[in-house]
């Protein structure tokens, strides 16, 4: 096969979306309206856990204008109980997407009402009775894994939803002989993506079609289709999901939760029914993520050399992480990619995942990558800081370096290529590492003001294949020569912001020789697309630029053939280019010329060989070639394809009087391998660093320990601003994947997954005069402030009357 | 249900320089009602209570939230909304070109709000500064882009629009 002529592959090509997006003619779910639609409200539990003991709809039922009124009762006639997204190992709740007998979390649905307008079903809420019997309640995760805690689900005896644990080596022995051992409580708060545009769904049962349309902002179409025909007991080939724009996802859009819910409307009214979350609703239940302790022992040897690490994770998903959405899985992946980019000797970990009376916990950015590279990543800084390096330095010292590649991590992942310290070389200049320490120094003592920076790695395992889970493991497209010589990809792959509606194209046009506008890409619609999964666990350039890249070449191979019997001449020595087939130094036939006799001039039987089974199109499906569900001897699967890997930095100012922290500059250098669109990427890696420093900064879920939620509205919830955040440096080590076709490595969470650990490691470089530790995020003034009370330095400085 | 806010009136304004008649409820925000009524969906709804800055509109030409404002708040007033700044997909006003150049986008929910915005800090201040571009768009969230590329965008914008003659009349 020829090699292809990368001319699109790494060119920074505007967006094929952005046209109709800036003037307005983008189509998301609440964007689109049919005939006869009604609309939905839900009326949500003002308690996080509480018996149902009546729910009276009458009143409503009887207001003009309302078609439905349901409870969790009612919708037993029409659906069971939420189908499960993973269960590996797992406890998985009966739960239904309307509470019946009981009430889980503060914000779940009760009550679903039909009605002619959104204003008018808003208003049959208030025409509903229930009664509830209020029962204690458990938030906390330590809490909720204690002895005697109240239990969500009495029949499971304890709190818990799954517990993992590995251990590798000599754990014990490598810590009785340890030089240095080092501890750590590291706890992160609950947060979310909470995308601009919440959830939505337009369903439309046609009884006499008996057909189920929904329409609904989501990550994974067909995945949407499978939970909700598992859901209903409905056959799912008579389920069609349509998913059009998407107002961001970040990992929230991945399951079938409220969105049932309109489409039981519509089963029992006939009619289609939208359902527009409001922001309200979506901070209530719109998925909620982190929300997690790790306790953490390190041994390291005097030189600087990491030798152990004893690492235990204690999850919170709130009232469930399988059926709600998966996100009991992520601490699982938390568990086993803990070790980083580091080399061990020994390692065990035990993960333990509880339930508690908050929202249920899905995907965001992420998934347990974050969750594994936050605590070990402020460890890294401060043992170096203990062991008297530089934090660069101890680290240098500890990755798994340029030339061990493939490389056996410890706790089972085959990493696949990388230089991590490159990438964090890069990084040190990029950002002037040294300058800013000397400035430090400088400065440090002059005014309330303190300078301080920190660093962070990270790794980005991409394209996870998770058993007995939606996350699963294989890609499939089709690429097809149409009669005029232009191709559509059709995917399952759902554009949610980043970009594939023209990356794919790219990878296309490079393979048929053809220009990004000569292909266009179909998804969104489950009738339309095989069944590819979704862009979730960063897998789009792992997976699905691998699958369509390789159908792309089938294809391309196919049609050499045709034209080779055309004009009797080898296929080996042919090639795509300019939108033609050629033959170097002679003959030439443009795609549209073949496309042109391939279906009507003279039409397929005169110009296919017998040997050539389809030239139309080809539908090819792709998996990992070095996932593996089977234990080795240690007991040890390997989930991930791709380890993108990255090093960033944060520079804060500490106000030491306010407590409030000023971002002055962040840079990230980042390896996810082959790049396909450096625009795009680095457009990602701008959004995802500033979702991450708003987790680090503002971002938090306020329950109390009643279970009640505080802050449900953006005035409350915080989101960085245009002012809250620096421009962004970007730089890029380019270390192509092995294992994917085209070298690529999936990328788009890598840089959500550092800015805690920067921010947190930038911030005790800060105020090191006062030995601050952090201990909670977010670091907002009142936290830093109570952080720096505990310093008798600063009291004495700026205790008022001290 | 209070039934006063069922009693329809009468509402007649000028969105893209059409002018509509309507009878709505007084309760029916403006938001909604470019939405719903007028099937301008290019306005955005991300929050209902004034955070977001997804729906901002002009209001004689100054950017409002269309989501803090009833429609029958509207009457004989001039609504701009996204849909009416350019004049055709070939047609792109310098600050929409911009947004696509700079890679001002992502999922592009915000971004109808974010170059309405941008229309009124322009209008008012053709040359900002960085600094000045921030603190002009602190009332649109952006989860997608960390807006670096927005300012980026927007001073791209900025200094195409000062080189050619005024593309359009924002009044300040
Ligand atoms: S929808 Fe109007 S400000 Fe958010
Ligand atoms: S582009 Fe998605 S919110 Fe701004």
């Amino acid at each position: 096969m020829t090699k292809s002529t990368s001319r699109w592959v790494g060119a920074s090509l505007a967006r094929k979306q952005d046209l109709r997006l800036v003037t307005g003619h983008g189509r998301y779910t609440d964007d689109i309206s049919v005939p006869g639609m009604l609309h939905a409200a839900m009326l949500r539990s003002p308690h996080a856990h509480a018996r149902i003991k009546s729910v009276d709809v009458s009143r409503a039922r009887a207001l003009p204008g309302v078609h439905a009124v349901l409870t969790g009762e009612d919708a037993k006639r029409y659906w069971g109980p939420l189908a499960p997204t993973i269960d590996i190992g797992m406890k998985v709740p009966t739960v239904y997407a309307l509470a019946t007998d009981k009430v889980y979390y503060m914000g779940e649905p009760v009550v679903a009402i039909a009605a002619d307008t959104r204003y008018l079903a808003e208003d049959a809420l208030e025409f509903i009775d229930v009664e509830y019997e209020v029962l204690p309640a458990v938030t906390d995760t330590e809490a909720a894994l204690a002895p005697g805690a109240p239990l969500l689900y009495p029949e499971w005896g304890d709190n818990v939803q799954c517990a993992w644990g590995m251990s590798v080596g000599a754990v014990d022995e490598t810590f009785a002989r340890a030089d240095h051992v080092f501890e750590f409580r590291l706890p992160q708060h609950r947060y979310s993506g909470a995308s601009l545009e919440g959830r939505a769904a337009l369903a439309h049962y046609d009884a006499y079609n008996r057909k189920l349309t929904l329409h609904c902002s989501t990550q994974a179409p067909n995945l949407v289709r499978t939970l909700v025909a598992q859901t209903f007991r409905f056959p799912e080939h008579d389920v069609q999901v349509i998913a059009p724009d998407i107002g961001g996802g970040y990992g929230n859009k991945l399951q079938a939760d409220a969105e049932v819910i309109p489409c039981l409307l519509s089963l029992a009214t006939g009619r289609p029914v939208k359902w527009t979350e409001s922001r309200q609703e979506n901070l209530l239940s719109g998925m909620q993520c982190r929300d997690y302790v790790w306790y953490l022992k390190v041994a390291v040897s005097k030189d600087g050399i990491l030798q152990g690490l004893d690492a235990q994770v204690l999850g919170n998903v709130g009232c469930d992480g399988t059926c709600h959405a998966a996100g009991a899985g992520k601490f699982l992946v938390a568990a086993g990619y803990v070790p980083g980019p580091y080399k061990w000797h020994a390692f065990r970990v035990a993960t333990k995942v509880a339930v508690s009376n908050k929202a249920p916990s899905g995907a965001y950015r992420g998934y347990g990558k974050d969750i594994a590279n936050y605590p070990l990543e402020v460890a890294m800084s401060r043992m170096a800081d203990a062991l008297g390096l530089s934090p660069a330095e101890f680290r240098r010292r500890n990755f798994v370096g340029k030339d061990e590649f493939p490389y056996q991590q410890i706790s089972g992942p085959v990493y696949d290529s990388g230089d991590y310290a490159q990438c964090l070389a890069k990084l040190l200049e990029l950002v002037d590492y040294d300058e800013v320490k000397q400035r430090q120094a400088a400065t440090q003592g002059k005014s309330a003001k303190y300078l301080g920076i920190g660093i962070a790695s990270m790794l980005e395992p991409s394209g996870g294949a998770v058993p007995s889970c939606i996350f699963n493991s294989y890609e499939v497209a089709t690429v097809r020569l149409m009669p005029e010589g232009g191709v559509l990809v059709l995917t399952g792959h759902q554009d949610i912001g980043q970009g594939s509606e023209t990356t794919l194209c790219q990878v296309v046009a490079d393979e048929l020789g053809l220009t990004p506008d000569d292909v266009r890409v179909v998804y969104g619609d489950t009738n339309a697309v095989p069944y590819g999964l979704g862009p979730w666990s960063s897998r789009g350039a792992t997976f699905n630029v691998s699958c369509i890249a390789e159908a792309a070449r089938r294809l391309k191979a196919n049609l050499f053939e045709v034209v080779a019997n055309l004009w009797q001449c080898e296929a080996a020595g042919l090639v795509a280019a300019d939108g033609a087939i050629v033959e170097p130094g002679g003959r030439r036939m443009t795609l549209r010329e073949l496309g042109n006799k391939l279906h009507l001039w003279p039409g397929a039987f005169g110009v296919v060989p017998k040997h050539v089974a389809n030239p139309f199109e080809v539908t090819h499906y792709w998996t990992s070639p070095i996932a593996s569900w089977t234990p080795d001897e240690l007991g040890r699967i390997r989930l991930y394809t791709t380890h993108p890997s990255g090093s960033s930095a944060i520079i804060v100012e500490v106000d030491a009087e306010t407590g409030k922290i000023e971002v002055k500059d962040v840079a990230i250098v980042d390896d996810c391998g082959v790049i396909i669109n450096p625009t795009i990427v680095e457009g990602q890696l701008h959004g995802g660093y500033v979702q991450g420093i708003g987790g680090a900064l503002m971002e938090e879920f306020h329950y109390d320990e009643r279970g009640q939620l505080w802050n449900t509205d953006l005035t409350s919830y915080l989101h960085p601003l245009a002012t809250d955040v620096p421009d962004i440096k970007c730089d890029h080590v380019i270390s192509p994947s092995p294992y994917t076709t085209l070298g690529t490595k999936g990328m788009g969470e890598g840089s959500t997954i550092m800015p805690c650990a920067a921010m947190v490691n930038a911030v005790e470089d800060a105020l090191k005069p006062f030995g601050v530790r952090v201990d909670q995020l977010p670091l907002t003034p009142e936290r830093v402030i109570r952080l720096l009370k505990t310093s008798s330095i600063w009291r004495e400085m700026y205790e008022v009357g001290a | 249900m209070n039934e006063a806010a069922m009693k329809a009136i009468r509402v007649t304004t000028s969105v893209n320089g059409t002018s509509y008649t309507r009878a709505v409820e007084p309760r029916l925000l403006l938001s909604d009602f470019l939405r719903n009524e007028l099937g301008l969906t290019g306005t955005h709804v991300g929050c209902e209570h004034g955070k977001c800055g997804a729906c901002t509109v002009l209001v004689g030409g100054r950017a409002v939230r269309a989501c803090l404002m009833f429609a029958v708040q509207a009457e004989g007033k001039s609504v701009e909304t996204i849909e009416g700044l350019a004049a055709g997909a070939d047609a792109l006003h310098p600050i929409q070109r911009a947004f696509i150049d700079c890679h001002g986008l992502q999922c592009g929910f915000c971004t109808p709000g974010m170059i309405n915005s941008t229309r009124a800090l322009l209008a008012a201040n053709p040359a900002p500064t960085d600094q000045e571009i921030r603190a002009g768009l602190a009332g649109n969230i952006c989860r997608c882009t960390g807006y670096v590329n927005i300012v980026k965008a927007v001073r791209q914008a900025a200094n195409e629009m000062r080189t050619t003659a005024a593309p359009e009349g924002v009044s300040k």
